[in-house]
């Protein structure tokens, strides 16, 4: 090999596509032929540039020809505010830019009340101020709005021809779909179907032998995905008013791990708080398994503060993955280092720094035992934890923290006196000893030493080992990362999505505690939180009369024990063993849309009659689909009726009855926040800023997913639709018939929340092009409609960056207790092995959920490889579509390492087969030196089967599959079922998120 | 495999011969260097004399996330597979002493480019603001221009026929606008501006910074300046090749047909 050829480039079409023989043939072509032109450029010098949006002199001055609107990208799930660019004639939209006013887009932000026309004039090339408030979209945003008119979108509502799967299509009206999925009957000639009308059923149970699992209407599942502002209005007016326990978000295939870990962290599985450093002020980043610079939530935010920092000199950034990532940079020298990780060794590197900072005392003392509120404020400290509180050792109340009238005891280190902890400043941190409580005799330990106790009960060489990480290399790192105090911030995601990454996720977090850096400037934040929007000062648009309190089990066994249910009680009142139970039982996930297909075909806890999903697509995003494309192809054994509501055909929504079409970027209505990692209040609104193209409801709403959850729910005769379902806080009740009904009363909410924004004038009306939208705004906020369309004409609302600090604290606090030891989890078991969950972190290997080690049932000398996959900083999967996005990321590689490949003789650029115990995948290899030797690295993205990649026949007309959307791997092809369950994906053994890291894989070269 | 330097010789000892001949007999007229744009002195052709166009590029602030890639392609209507800029994204070193290098590319607008003097028709030339632009109703295509540009910047545009390249989003600039890709920079790594301004940044930065242009040795020039340019950056874009070529090779595809390749799941 060539020694330059070691240093590689990470091709993509474009990035030498000036280069290549393509390109160059193309010259040779013309030169030869000469007078073969071809067609003629629009301008000769600006070619066929676009026509620019506007001329600044002085002022902005906004071409006639387009509208410039501000709305929400959905090219992933971040929800960036941006501007788009509209040619007026065609409607199509031209150009996307980034909402200065956003910081999802700019940092530091415009001022709200920046007059709209300096938004522009400020942005332009002899501004001084042009660099500092520059609003960017990504490589995605840039391109992705053509997906709008990609040839395979669904415009009309469809009914499956011929076996569910196969892909073929009628076009149908949608009263007529109305009328069969509500009534039912024999619709497929397949035998009949029982729809939605007789399933929504309130009263009944749908298992007369054990009414605890709810009524009927449970037996609708409603399935969405990642938030993209309309989510609120999804569940709460449909999914509520309908009557089901089951709604499920996407976050058991996205990043459930660590959302978990943090809400076990952060001591609530209700709202499942998420936490992010404070990127704009820390100094220290530990990423383990997410990487700041190459995607995540918010990519463009996180990127730009990084690049910052980093250029400062005031941020390192370390990045612990098994991959080389964008967010190293040899250009900032040491203020970026990479630490290679084994995939799914991450959790042994975190216990071994957990080892190492309790050894050597690098932890804040005095934060960690500060034991509550009272004695936060006493120090004036950002948060306290429970690091002191006392964990009862045995008797009937194991693992429950001792209190007395709901306090918790701790013991002063003042007089070593046990006493309720509000009384305490600083409480004794290390605690093993008896107490006595009201005359009873209590063993204890306090959360800080079962800490140790877990981090001490295997050796740094085991650490090493399982993580590939030197010992020398823990320790130093702890060293370094306590070094920074409180400016030392943590973070994780998708990299955690293996067996063990809830604890991983809650050891990650437990760094960040042993630092005391939470709400405090440069460490972590719970994020700045929104405007009213839903729930606000005029409207509460979430509550109407006859909204269900949902009740019973959910189909995905979550949020229930196994000890709550019949079965353990049958079990135990027949004196068996309750153990195991059928299946796993999760009691502190919050949901699993990766059980849902299975439970329903185990018909346990039951089985499901209807499924409506809403853009959700498990069948690309969950590992080892393979194993329920089977049972999904099976009406009667799965679900018999599966309505999807999408705008394309994708994985998923090709096995579905019916699709109704779903509106698209930049057509929709919603508001979003922002998921992390920002300190001011945050509410992007989105209203259709082009023409939608689907079908129309007879009132003339395009079809899309709020116009048909409205006239279902009419239909059905839900409470939630229709007259007076919307209640105005001055007692008035108004009518829901279309989705601006509601959406504009949310950001009427949002409009005068707190100190109410300004009124709009009528030049920034015009400005904005929000002419269309006046007389309804007059409509519907009467007094207040200028103050609405000042929200929509800045994209939202959004609070003023200075407002995001208080001296050395974060302005918007995490006021909660800080959870060392979480005690719902150790008072937990798992349902099949009995065994009680370790309450602090813990180090465990790969496993399967009997315990069986992945190791032991997938040996090395079979599967020598780990695969793992990464967040691409291209492509997503609500990319595909974009036909621009293929010029920028043209297909997906096998990533090995050269020493790996050389060993296996394999070359770049050689055709593989990669084969796991659960499915097998060709690629094409790709050499580089960023990646841990023996592990298989796989951008995620593309290897679709939906989406425009396969065939599709509608109205028996059929549209060819475009390879490209196929090439490339799907890692999630790789994935397996866990052996030691009935049916099931490999999950992590405590939350059950999917399992799609550090799979056992081995490579063959084909050809 | 095709390296950048067997594709000059390939044209040195291939087509230029009757590229040539073609030339001098069909479109003799077109060898005046005379410009009409430039006499009539339209601002388009001109530029705005009292600037002088510059971009600097703060390597430190790149992550290589393609926004550029992807804003230069919807603002210039490049077609597929073509681009006027683009980050290329590189390792440099071995495991596990790997680091990411990223090095955007495009047009250098050289006080002195080489490509400007090899024009037959006058068709590329230098604006009185620093701006090297090509006159699309005049240029033929030949590609000498493509062939002497050191930085591979200029291509033959697949859908007009005639040479493209980087314009510093000239129509951008007139209306008071930045360029595309440096509106849309994630990282804020590219910074545009006039250098005759001394209070602009660009002015600044290049007063305050070490800054390196590309191959320094040809002597073009280049007003692309670069802040912590590692030359093992330019070395590595220089002596390997993507992936994406070695895929079309062995596959013995063209562009076209490349799309059809099944790979992926069984």
């Amino acid at each position: 090999m060539n020694k330059n050829r070691r240093n590689f480039l990470l091709g993509t079409s474009l990035v030498t596509a000036s280069a290549s023989m393509i390109g160059y043939k193309e010259t040779l072509k013309t030169a030869i032929t000469m007078g073969s032109r071809g067609v003629p450029t629009k301008d000769e010098i600006y070619a066929n540039a676009q026509e620019t949006e506007g001329v600044i002199r002085d002022t902005f001055k906004k071409n006639t020809k387009f509208s410039i609107s501000s709305s929400v990208c959905n090219g992933c799930v971040t929800n960036c505010g941006v501007r788009v660019k509209i040619d007026q004639k065609t409607q199509k939209v031209v150009k996307v830019t980034g909402n200065p006013y956003s910081p999802l887009s700019s940092d530091p932000w415009l001022p709200y009340n920046t007059p709209l026309e300096k938004s522009f004039s400020l942005l332009g090339k002899d501004s001084s101020q042009s660099s500092k408030y520059r609003s960017t979209v990504c490589a995605r945003g840039n391109v992705v709005f053509d997906k709008a008119d990609d040839p395979f979108r669904v415009l009309k509502p469809l009914k499956r021809v011929g076996k569910r799967g196969e892909n073929r299509w009628k076009e149908i009206d949608i009263e007529v779909l109305l009328d069969e999925i509500t009534k039912g009957g024999n619709l497929f000639e397949e035998g009949e179907i029982e729809g939605l009308s007789s399933i929504r059923d309130l009263e009944t149970p749908l298992n007369s032998k054990d009414p605890s699992l709810g009524p009927k209407a449970n037996q609708l599942c409603v399935l969405g995905t990642g938030d993209d502002g309309r989510k609120a209005f999804m569940v709460n007016r449909f999914v509520k008013s309908f009557g089901t326990h089951n709604y499920q978000g996407h976050t058991s295939i996205c990043g459930l791990s660590m959302r978990a870990g943090e809400a076990a962290y952060l001591g609530d599985f209700k709202k499942y708080p998420h936490l992010k450093p404070d990127f704009e002020n820390c100094e220290y980043l530990l990423n383990i398994g997410t990487s700041p610079a190459q995607a995540g939530n918010p990519f463009k935010r996180q990127a730009k503060l990084l690049s910052i920092g980093r250029t400062q000199k005031r941020l390192k950034c370390v990045t612990v993955t098994p991959m080389l990532t964008n967010s190293d940079n040899i250009a900032v020298g040491d203020m970026s280092e990479w630490i290679p990780v084994l995939p799914g060794g991450d959790l042994a590197f975190v216990m071994g720094m957990i080892q190492v900072i309790i050894a050597k005392k690098l932890y804040n003392k005095e934060y960690l035992s500060i034991p509550s509120k009272e004695a936060q404020k006493t120090m004036n400290d950002g948060s306290f934890s429970n690091s002191t509180h006392l964990v009862i050792q045995s008797g009937k109340s194991i693992n429950k923290i001792l209190e007395k009238n709901k306090t918790a005891l701790v013991i002063d280190v003042k007089d070593g006196k046990l006493k309720p902890s509000s009384q305490v400043t600083q409480a004794k941190l290390f605690v093993d000893q008896e107490v006595e409580v009201d005359g009873v005799i209590h063993v204890v330990k306090s959360a800080m030493t079962l800490l140790k106790e877990s981090a001490f009960e295997f050796d740094l060489d085991t650490y090493a080992k399982s993580s590939g990480i030197s010992k020398a290399k823990i320790i130093s790192t702890a060293e370094e990362f306590t070094s920074y105090g409180r400016k030392a911030a943590v973070d994780c995601h998708g990299g955690t999505m293996h067996t063990t990454g809830f604890y991983t996720t809650y050891a990650v977090m437990v760094l960040g505690l042993l630092v005391g850096n939470m709400n405090f400037k440069g460490g972590m934040s719970a994020g700045g939180g929104r405007y009213k929007d839903w729930k606000g000062s005029q409207y509460n648009l979430l509550e109407y009369k006859g909204k269900v309190k949902t009740k019973g089990c959910r189909i995905d066994k979550t949020k229930m024990a196994y000890e709550k249910t019949l079965e353990f009680k049958t079990k135990v009142a027949n004196r068996q063993n309750p153990y195991p139970a059928r299946d796993t039982w999760y009691p502190f996930t919050n949901a699993l849309e990766s059980e849902i297909i299975t439970n329903s075909t185990k018909e346990y806890p039951y089985k499901l009659k209807a499924m409506i999903s809403w853009n959700a697509n498990f069948l690309y995003g969950q590992s080892g689909t393979k194993h329920i494309k089977k049972l999904l192809k099976e009406p009667k054994d799965s679900i018999p009726l599966f309505i999807a509501i999408d705008p394309f055909i994708n994985e998923t929504s090709k096995y579905a009855d019916y699709i109704v079409p779903d509106s698209i970027i930049y057509e929709t209505w919603g508001v979003s926040g922002a998921w992390a990692g920002y300190q001011t209040k945050i509410n992007t609104a989105k209203f259709p800023v082009k023409t939608p193209k689907q079908a129309k409801f007879k009132n003339g709403e395009p079809i899309c997913m709020d116009s048909f959850i409205i006239e279902l729910g009419k239909k059905l005769s839900l409470l939630g639709f229709g007259k007076n379902s919307l209640k105005g806080n001055d007692g008035k009740k108004y009518a829901l018939n279309r989705p601006q009904d509601f959406y504009i009363r949310a950001f009427e909410n949002i409009a005068m929340d707190s100190k109410a924004v300004l009124d709009i004038d009528d030049s920034e009306i015009a400005l904005a092009n929000l002419e269309p939208y006046i007389e309804t705004l007059k409509k519907i906020c009467g007094k207040n409609w200028r103050k609405t369309a000042y929200v929509m004409a800045r994209g939202g609302r959004f609070e003023e960056k200075e407002h995001g600090y208080k001296n050395d604290k974060l302005a918007h606090s995490y006021g909660k207790i800080i959870n060392l030891f979480n005690p719902v989890v150790a008072q937990n078991r798992h349902s099949m092995t009995a065994e009680r969950f370790s309450g602090v972190p813990r180090f465990y290997k790969a496993r399967l959920n009997s315990g069986e080690l992945i190791e032991e049932l997938y040996s090395k000398k079979e599967y020598p490889l780990l695969a793992f996959s990464y967040k691409s900083n291209v492509l997503s999967s609500p990319s595909v579509s974009g036909k621009k996005l293929s010029h920028v990321r043209f297909t997906t590689y096998v990533d090995i390492n050269p020493k790996t490949a050389q060993e296996s003789d394999l070359k770049h650029g050689d055709i593989v087969k990669l084969t796991s115990a659960g499915g097998e995948v060709l690629g094409m290899l790709r050499l580089r030196n960023g990646i841990y030797p023996n592990t298989i690295g796989i951008e995620h993205g593309l290897g679709r089967d939906g989406e425009g990649a396969v065939d599709v026949t509608i109205n028996d007309e059929v549209k060819k599959g475009i390879i490209r959307r196929k090439s490339g791997i799907n890692i999630n092809k790789l994935g397996f079922l866990d052996s030691s369950r009935e049916l099931a994906t490999l999950s992590d053994f405590v939350v059950g998120s999917n399992a799609r890291q550090a799979l056992p894989v081995k490579i063959q070269k084909l050809s | 495999m095709q390296e950048k330097n067997t594709r000059r010789e390939f044209l040195k000892k291939g087509a230029i011969t009757s590229a040539f001949a073609i030339l001098s007999s069909v479109q003799a007229e077109a060898f005046s260097l005379a410009n009409p744009g430039i006499d009539a002195k339209n601002i388009k052709f001109t530029g705005d004399s009292t600037k002088k166009y510059v971009m600097v590029i703060d390597l430190r602030k790149c992550v290589g996330c393609q926004a550029c890639t992807s804003s230069c392609i919807v603002e210039n209507s490049v077609p597929q597979g073509q681009s006027r800029t683009s980050v290329t994204e590189m390792e440099i070193g071995e495991f596990p002493d790997v680091r990411k290098g990223f090095l955007p590319q495009l047009c250098n607008h050289c006080d002195e480019p080489s490509c400007v003097p090899v024009c037959p028709t006058g068709a590329t030339f230098k604006r009185e603001d620093g701006l090297v632009v090509i006159d699309n109703k005049i240029c033929i295509g030949c590609g000498y221009c493509e062939n002497t540009c050191p930085y591979d910047k200029r291509f033959i545009n697949k859908e007009t026929k005639v040479m493209d390249k980087c314009t510093f989003c000239a129509h951008r600039l007139q209306d008071g606008l930045l360029p595309a890709c440096v509106e849309t920079c994630v990282g804020g790594a590219r910074i545009f501006g006039d250098l005759n301004n001394k209070s602009s940044e660009v002015y600044k930065l290049i007063s305050n910074f070490p800054v390196d242009v590309l191959q320094n040795e040809q002597g073009t020039k280049p007003q692309v300046y670069y802040i912590g340019l590692d030359n093992r950056l330019e070395k590595i874009a220089n002596a390997t090749i993507s992936l994406d070529n070695l895929v079309q090779e062995a596959l013995q595809l063209e562009e076209k047909q490349w799309t059809t390749v099944q790979l992926g799941a069984r």
